[in-house]
Formats: C-alpha cells, structure tokens, sequence
C-alpha cells in the first residue's frame, strides 16, 4: 500500500507565479509533485469560493501565489486579494481549518528558486496535517 | 423612561411626517394580527394610521430588508442595528439617501418570549443609531441575558456542531439586510457551488460562502440567529471576522454612509497576517 501524500491545489497568477513555477522548471528545481497548479489570470481572480470549495471537497492543502505587492500587472488585483485573504484565513481558522492548510504567498517570475522552496515548505505543513478532515471523509483522488 | 413613552413620541413623530408630506410611508413594528407577544413589520401610509405602529421590548425583525428598492421617501423605524444597516446599504448605493428618512430609536436591546435579551443584543454595545433623521430617546434599562456562553469546544467540533443542526432553509439569508443579491451564489446553477447532496458539505459552502461575503459588512443585528428555526449559531463566525477586520482595517460597517466595506478597498499598508512566512494565525 501506498504511503499518503497530500493534495494541493495551487492558485497562480498567470503574469508572475505562473512564471515563476515555470522558471522552476526550467532551472531543474526539484519540489514535491503534490501541487496541482490552477493558472489564473490575477491573484485578484480567485474567488474565496475557489478555496472553500476545494477545502470542502477534500483538498488537503491550498495554496495562493500572486505578484509581490505593487508589481501586479493589473495594479491592484494582488492589494485587493490581500486583504480577502488575510480574512478568508481568519474565518477558515475560526471554523476549525488549522492555518497550516491554507498557504498565500507571493512569487515573482524571476524567483524559480523561491517557488520551489515554499512548495516544499507548504507540502511539509499540510503532511505534517495528514488528511483534510473537514467534512468528515479523506481526500478523493484529485 | 420606558417603551411607552417612546412609543407614544414615535406616533406622533410618524403623524406628522405622513401629514406633513416628509414621508410617503412610514415602515415600523406593529400587533401581528394571528400572533401575540411579538411585533411584526408593517407599513402606514395614512396619518391617522399611525397609532397601529408600536415600539416594545420585541421589535425584533431586522426592517432594513423592507425599503430596498422602493421610489418615493420612506421613513423607517430604525433600532441602532437597522440604522447601521441602512447606512452600510447608502454606502453600497443600494438605498438613496434622500429617499429614506431614519427614526432613530434609542434601544435598550430586544428580548424573547421569556422577558431576557436575545443574544445579538446583550452582546451589543450601541443604544443610539449613528446615523438618523430624528431621534427617540427615552430607552429603559438593558435586559438581562442569560450567559450561556460554551468554552473549551475546540473550533472544529464547534463549527460542525452548528452545521449539524442547519437544514439549508436559508432562512438567514433573507433576513439578513447585507444579502441582497439577485441571484444568490446557492441559487445560481453556474458556477454551481452547491453539491449535488445538501449534505455537511453543501452547508459549509453555504455559511463559510455567506460569512465571506458578509466579511465587514455585518452589522450584528442578530436576524440570522432570531430567525434560524434549528437554532444553528452562525453569528459567532461571522463576529469573529468583524472583529478582525475591525483590528486589522480600522472599519466597523454602517457608522457612516460615506466609507466602502474595507473588502471593497484596499491600502499599500496593508498586513498579511496569516501568510507565508508571516505569524501563522
């Protein structure tokens, strides 16, 4: 039988962290294969519905990647989502989410080095969770 | 100092708006015609009618759902709660400022069938509207709420206990002033957020999705707990990111008509509590 590993659903811009994952690739970074990546066009895009539902059905891991504050390529869009995060995660905390399942972050197109490290630190985090016991069921098979 | 004098006060009031031509209609509480013991929203368009709307210790429904959309001026018994949700509605250019006129009562918090405060109430701290055209003073004493408060639940087992009792009536969602969507995002066939099965997860969706958007825009008045016919505690989630956004952002929804829900803006200052790299709480 196989040991468990998580499932993750990424959510990355597509101008920046999208990038970024891609540089990763290129430059041969080793990170863990447990991230299923979204693009987006703007971390300003993803609904807090997005994570919730994912959450809901049996996620074990989220993770949100955008550009760094003031570098979006919509201006904005990252300033908005900030500050829905920041709530979002309060409110997933305060429903019983442990914080270590629900990642933001910021990568840049340039930080290849940088998107690998926190794709291993998060798959570390939500392994040390073991499985999204949210609804009461185990991840399905993402 | 009591509910009798305002009550009286308040008739008046709504007389001479209605004479007077200030207002078209006037929305406030009055004797339920099949129900005794609690007051119910109606309308008085006529002066004389005025004596029909009463003001006692359980004027309990949220009336701010009751003006939205109306042409012409319409006054609007207001408990601090509704004012503020009448100014959070201005705010959000749902409601026209010249088309609502606030009566500002001075409220000493609601109460059940049983005589103590309803829980939203004994919480609450402001007995004055923030934001009225006239103002009722003359509010008695607040009630007293029984404590009943539950410690050491951790909050996962919380949250389903409370998702255990809902039955997705969706009773809250039309009492609450701050849901006025067309189509609500439960209704809405897509995207389609609601599983197939109203089972727990169907409910999580739905409250963790309401809470969202109701995130700093919540006004506290309680309709969502009064109205629930399960019991289901919902406002305590809710509470916990206002209180947030409170501490994090500086706003507090429906003390003013003039500032955005702090969702609705944002600053280059901003925190980031809670991500990567950042305290992890």
């Amino acid at each position: 039988m196989n040991a468990w590993t998580p499932v993750i659903v990424a959510f990355l811009c597509n101008w920046c962290s999208y990038a970024g994952a891609d540089l990763a690739g290129t430059g041969r970074q080793q990170y863990p294969p447990n991230i299923r990546i979204i693009r987006v066009p703007c971390s300003g895009r993803v609904n807090p519905m997005f994570i919730i539902k994912a959450l809901v059905d049996g996620a074990d891991g989220v993770m949100v990647s955008g550009c760094h504050p003031g570098d979006c390529h919509y201006l904005a869009g990252n300033l908005y989502a900030r500050r829905r995060f920041a709530v979002l995660k309060k409110l997933l905390v305060t429903a019983g989410v442990e914080p270590d399942r629900v990642h933001f972050t910021w990568v840049s197109a340039s930080e290849g080095t940088r998107f690998a490290e926190v794709v291993r630190g998060v798959t570390e985090a939500v392994t040390a969770l073991g499985p999204n016991k949210m609804t009461g069921g185990g991840a399905g098979e993402l | 100092m009591s509910f009798e004098l305002q009550e009286k006060s308040l008739r008046e009031l709504c007389e001479s708006l209605l004479r007077d031509g200030v207002a078209e209609i006037v929305v406030g509480f009055g004797e339920s015609a099949f129900a005794s013991g609690i007051a119910v929203p109606i309308t008085v368009k006529k002066p004389e009618d005025a004596a029909k709307l009463s003001w006692n210790s359980r004027c309990v429904p949220s009336l701010a759902r009751y003006i939205a959309g109306r042409k012409g001026v319409a006054a609007l018994v207001a408990k601090p709660c509704d004012a503020r949700a009448v100014a959070s509605l201005i705010a959000e250019r749902q409601l026209d400022r010249d088309n609502i006129y606030i009566i500002g009562m001075e409220c000493a918090g609601m109460t059940d069938a049983d005589g103590s405060a309803l829980a939203a109430c004994a919480e609450c701290s402001s007995r004055r509207a923030p934001v009225f055209d006239s103002e009722i003073t003359g509010a008695p004493e607040a009630f007293d709420a029984p404590d009943e408060r539950s410690a050491g639940e951790n909050s996962a087992d919380r949250f389903r206990g409370e998702m255990d009792k809902c039955i997705l009536c969706f009773s809250c969602r039309q009492a609450c002033y701050g849901c006025y969507c067309e189509t609500c995002f439960m209704d809405r066939g897509a995207p389609n957020w609601q599983p197939s099965e109203p089972d727990i997860g169907a409910k999580m969706i739905y409250h963790l999705g309401r809470a969202m958007h109701l995130a700093g825009r919540c006004v506290e008045c309680g309709a969502c707990e009064n109205v629930c016919a399960s019991g289901v505690n919902i406002r305590y989630l809710i509470k916990s990111v206002t209180d947030f956004i409170e501490c994090e952002y500086g706003f507090h929804a429906g003390m003013d008509t003039k500032t955005l829900p702090a969702l609705q803006t944002y600053s280059a200052s901003d925190g980031e509590p809670g991500f990567w790299g950042k305290n992890n709480e």
